[in-house]
């Protein structure tokens, strides 16, 4: 297995003089800083011959004070070895352009229009440079430049300007003034085809129409827009639009001290807050360089595992109404046993399901008294109540009809979708950040990856159900080999990273969570990016729902767990 | 609405009848009500009550989850909560729902499409505002893409505070609406 | 004067003056029947919620009468029916306002003709029904199909895509099992040698669910299927078409619609215990002889109800094409296999 001093050796044998500047963190962390005209080259090098075949996604960063705006491309392997490496591209300011990587990664594409829209970084050979998580008022104003004027927004009147027709319907003009509305002047910053014209584009016949799931719908977590183009029952092509709950938490955090980030980071994804305090205290931790205290390790994992148990919990019950409807029991067995496991979160947290929790260098609080009895408890009755349901998910002759064989993914399309958690591992890959990264309590305790060989929706929701399992059985050793000891590391009040860069990884419910977090020396971070895990599974959605029957849209996009929030951030 | 959306019948026959008055006012006027207007008659009545009561025991709401209070949401209609006690059950149609529940961060680019809703929605209906995004934009106040207060677009009539709220708080907001509903205190009843 | 010679007169007049006898008993019926029949439907919601309540660890309504909830319902009605009245704009007036109305005239053509029970006066049956017809479980089954159409206008007037898909789906799966469920009624009728419901109650000395299970089976199925009720409610699916054919409609034109489903729910049980559950047909139960058919009736009507909510609570929902193939491929042939073996039985023991 390579290290990343070896992949660093390659680079810099077979592109002399490209790499700019480099660094090797650790045995899996590389940063290379490269000639923006090589890129492209540099990521088939490291995809077709390093075997870097996860692009994981890229960030935006604007240098003011240099006068250059910077994309970091964060790839990394499934299979071969377990490195991550940043690549870092630099281009000026006034005009910023950088080669696209979709031609190499069909799922940079969301992330580089992401970039597009929030700086103006332009990508040079990207299909469809549209708006993403913007509505079209904002596109043009690059709201995570940071002279962008917009922000902090602190007024406290109305914000927008309303306007009834004719028809009594209300439409809203946002970000302009009542003169400019009554006068006519729209401004228009940029040109492009809206969602609604794009989409209508594909209609060819009569007999077709589009159909719009949300972003009010009872298939929709969270708002978003799923528009199929349907002729009859059959689907011939999704489109997605996102971006209904966008709040710019990562702008909002870049303004924020480090301690405030925390509580932002639950409100991303409200279903797996552990997993987000910890992948966002991780990175902070790399920067101050401090590592905490072995009990407060336990006790996370704890906690990130008690919040793996509930999501799936939901996750599955979830996806078990949209199979049938929500008087379908079992969902509402599974709450109940969700409410048992939030209960004994709560009592580690006091929140039912924004915990704040993880601090940088340990925990806010040690276990209440009688924890250990009562989570032994808790977790024989999950077990007990799983078993259950995978009986009763086995036997049911409609639920097999309806998933048995359906959005079936192979191995192979599952990496150059760029999946990852529950969809990814089912279709054959044991990928999880638990084992790639040795983070926390988690290279001490005994757990196995849990994989599928099927591919299609059901082998999703087993796999789902099976970590319910394996979490328990982790929680259990946990709760065995826990030390004593304080929980929290000695730290100053105020804390103020060195400059620097940070890129930590952890396993949320729904795969793979990543936090690039930068730091300029004062006390708020210059940069958050966050890799969201379901920001990379939601991509998938418009290929794989190509062809089925709109029944079947329930059956995939329910099998893959949708968190609406951490999309949108 | 008049007889002729429903049954064609000859347009003479509707200009006739167009003519025609009870107690001074036009046939179509008093004969043709729509339930609105029999709304109005009652208004002042006890009748009021009882249209009251079965309005108050029966709030359906639109299950639209927006943020962390969505889940709190879901988890309110289930067991442990169960909000069918009182009557109040998720409808998927803003035709078919009473209250709408906002339950979270309203952004630019949602307002249109939840102010829809809210439009579609048939009378009498409600509205709460439920968890500090909605109420005032909470931790994402200063944002540049957050609507910060609902007050302002929607006419509602109780907001439930907390980050995001507990679901007995759910439940308690619906109570507070339902004394409101009683007591004749509501923004929008007739 | 003893209660059967009043019967007995009232019979001899009906004898000879047949038409104004039905016609009294038409109107009377039909008064009855009609306001009898949504309170009953309004008690069948109430038994669902509370039931799947049950189900599902939860209490179901229990603020309003009584800790049992009882005026849930009437709750309910009053909030539906004094909503605002809304038409789309661009819905097809007519049609859309005429919908609930036929779909409510539906369910009251076919409560005509269905035998609600029996009195037994001085050790005779009479059956209480409001129009005894000679056809009257082909009557019955033709009125049910009526209900396709209703849902149609529905759906296609709404002028929303959600509503049309609900509707052809609609379509597509009452058409698929309206067949099958024929063919099981004749296969009854065959053994009974009587497409008159009450004799078909009376001819089932040995349950027709025992003596012809397949038809029994088939029937029940079709029947879930026509009652549009999970698995098979693909027309309303709330996951995919958000509330099917009934998308757009809101307040009081909802609510017929909505009351006349259960309406039929309970009009359906009423139909297979007829058919196949022996009617009113069980022992005598000492003091209460004049009342005991219908609480036998009623009984099997309450299980078959529960019956109905119990799938409710524990079963997903198939695919269109599924229904659709399960209806054309499985249901048809097992329900001609069926035919033939009433045809068989019905020839030996005739």
């Amino acid at each position: 297995m390579p290290s990343a001093s070896d992949i660093l050796s390659a680079l810099q044998s077979a592109f002399p003089g490209s790499i700019q500047e480099s660094r090797v963190e650790s045995d899996s962390r590389l940063w290379v800083t490269v000639d923006q005209k090589k890129l492209l080259e540099i990521a088939k090098f490291l995809r077709d011959k390093q075997g870097f075949d996860h692009y994981s996604g890229s960030a935006g960063v604007d240098r003011m004070a240099d006068n250059l705006m910077e994309v970091v491309e964060i790839m990394a392997s499934y299979a071969n070895h377990n490195i991550v490496v940043m690549i870092k591209v630099k281009t000026p300011r006034d005009a910023p352009s950088v080669p696209s990587l979709v031609p190499l990664f069909w799922n940079a594409n969301w992330y580089e229009r992401e970039s597009w829209e929030m700086f103006g970084i332009n990508f040079e050979g990207h299909p469809e440079l549209y708006p993403l998580l913007l509505g079209d008022d904002l596109v043009g104003a690059w709201p995570w430049r940071k002279d962008f004027k917009g922000y902090p927004d602190t007024t406290t009147g109305k914000r927008t300007v309303e306007r009834v027709d004719a028809s009594g319907l209300t439409s809203y003009r946002i970000g302009l003034t009542d003169e400019q509305v009554d006068s006519g002047q729209i401004p228009q910053r940029i040109e492009y085809p809206t969602f609604r014209e794009r989409e209508e584009a594909h209609i060819e016949s009569e007999s077709e129409m589009i159909l719009h799931l949300g972003p009010q719908h009872a298939i929709v977590p969270g708002p978003f827009l799923l528009d199929v183009l349907v002729d009859g029952e059959r689907i011939k092509k999704a489109f997605l639009d996102v971006g209904y709950i966008h709040k710019g938490i990562e702008k909002i955090m870049e303004n924020r001290t480090y301690l405030q980030g925390i509580v932002y980071t639950d409100r991303m994804c409200y279903l797996a807050s552990i997993s987000n305090n910890e992948a966002y205290c991780g990175a902070v931790e790399r920067l101050l360089g401090v590592t905490p205290p072995e009990r407060a390790q336990y006790i996370r994992v704890i906690a990130a595992e008690l919040s793996r148990i509930q999501s799936h919990l939901l996750g599955t019950g979830e996806f078990l109404t949209l199979l049938g409807s929500a008087t379908y029991s079992p969902f509402q067995y599974m709450i109940i046993d969700r409410e048992d496991v939030i209960s004994l979160l709560e009592s580690i947290t006091g929140a039912r399901i924004t915990h704040t929790f993880v601090r940088f260098g340990g925990v806010r609080n040690d276990l209440p008294d009688g924890f250990a009895e009562q989570a032994r408890k808790v977790m024989k009755m999950v077990r007990e109540k799983t078993m259950e349901y995978k009986d009763l998910i086995a036997a049911d002759p409609i639920y097999r009809k309806r998933m048995d064989g359906i959005g079936v993914i192979s191995p192979q399309d599952a990496r150059d979708l760029g999946l990852c958690g529950p969809p990814l591992r089912a279709s054959d890959t044991p990928y999880d950040m638990r084992r790639e990264d040795p983070i926390l309590a988690y290279p001490d305790l005994d757990f196995k990856v849990i994989s599928r060989k099927e591919g299609d929706s059901a082998a999703r929701v087993d796999v789902r159900l099976d970590e319910i399992l394996e979490s328990v059985y982790i929680i259990e050793q946990c709760l065995d080999q826990i030390p004593e000891g304080p929980v929290q590391e000695k730290l100053p009040k105020k804390i103020k990273p060195e400059p620097g860069e940070a890129y930590y990884r952890t396993e949320d419910p729904r795969g793979e969570m990543g936090f690039y977090v930068v730091s300029d020396g004062s006390d708020k971070p210059y940069r958050v990016k966050v890799r969201g895990p379901f920001y990379a599974t939601f991509q998938t959605f418009t290929p794989l729902l190509e062809g089925v029957y709109l029944a079947d849209v329930v059956a995939i996009a329910g099998s893959m767990d949708a968190c609406t929030s951490e999309v949108d951030r | 609405m008049g007889i002729s959306d429903v049954i064609p019948i000859p347009a003479v026959v509707d200009d006739e009848l167009e003519k025609w008055t009870i107690y001074g006012r036009p046939l179509s006027d008093v004969w043709f009500t729509t339930t609105e207007k029999i709304h109005q008659i009652i208004e002042m009545g006890p009748i009021k009550n009882v249209l009251n009561w079965g309005r108050k025991n029966s709030l359906w709401f639109l299950m639209q989850p927006m943020g962390c209070c969505g889940v709190e949401m879901l988890v309110f209609g289930c067991p442990h909560y169960d909000c069918d006690r009182f009557g109040i059950i998720p409808r998927s149609t803003p035709r078919q729902a009473d209250v709408m529940i906002i339950s979270g961060y309203v952004t630019r680019k949602y307002l249109p499409a939840i102010k829809n809703l809210w439009e579609q929605m048939l009378e009498p209906k409600w509205c709460l505002a439920i968890g500090e995004c909605a109420i005032s934009g909470g931790p994402f106040f200063d944002s540049y893409n957050i609507i910060q207060n609902t007050g302002d677009y929607f006419p509602i009539d109780v907001f439930v505070p907390g980050c995001p709220p507990r679901p007995e708080q759910f439940i308690k907001g619906f109570v507070e609406l339902q004394e409101k509903i009683k007591q004749r205190k509501d923004t929008r009843g007739y | 004067m003893e209660l059967s010679a009043i019967i007995e007169a009232i019979s001899s007049w009906a004898a000879s003056e047949p038409r104004i006898y039905a016609l009294i008993i038409g109107l009377i019926g039909a008064a009855v029947i009609s306001g009898v029949i949504n309170i009953v439907a309004m008690y069948v919601v109430w038994l669902e919620r509370k039931v799947l309540g049950d189900i599902q660890a939860r209490y179901g309504p229990n603020r309003v009468g009584s800790r049992w909830g009882i005026l849930q319902l009437v709750a309910d009605a009053i909030k539906l029916f004094t909503k605002e009245d809304s038409i789309p704009r661009d819905a097809d007036k007519p049609i859309y306002v005429w919908a609930p109305i036929v779909a409510s005239m539906t369910t009251m053509l076919v409560a005509a003709a269905l035998p609600f029970g029996a009195v037994n006066i001085g050790g005779k049956e009479y059956p209480l029904v409001v129009a005894n017809m000679d056809l009257s479980a082909l009557y019955v089954e033709a009125a049910l199909s009526v209900m396709t159409i209703s849902v149609f206008m529905a759906g296609f007037s709404s002028n929303n895509k959600y509503s049309l898909m609900g509707a052809f789906r609609g379509m597509a799966r009452m058409i698929a099992y309206e067949v099958p469920m024929g063919v099981c009624v004749i296969s009854v009728a065959i053994m009974a040698h009587s497409l008159n419901l009450v004799e078909i109650v009376q001819s089932q000395t040995l349950w027709y669910a025992f003596a012809q299970p397949l038809g029994f089976i088939v029937f029940t199925v079709a029947l879930i299927t026509d009652l549009g009720r999970i698995p098979f409610d693909q027309s309303e699916a709330e996951e995919e078409i958000i509330a099917g054919y009934t998308t757009e409609y809101g307040g009081i034109r909802w609510g017929l619609l909505y009351f006349q489903e259960y309406i039929c729910m309970f009009l359906g049980s009423i139909m297979l215990v007829l058919l196949f559950l022996g009617g009113w047909n069980g022992p005598n139960i000492p003091f209460l002889t004049p009342i005991a058919p219908m609480i036998w009736f009623f009984m099997k009507v309450l299980i078959v109800l529960v019956f109905l909510i119990w799938t409710r609570g524990s079963l997903l929902r198939y695919r269109i094409d599924q229904v659709t193939d399960l209806g054309w491929k499985w249901m048809l042939p097992l329900s001609i296999v069926n035919l033939a073996w009433a045809v068989v039985v019905g020839l030996y023991f005739a």
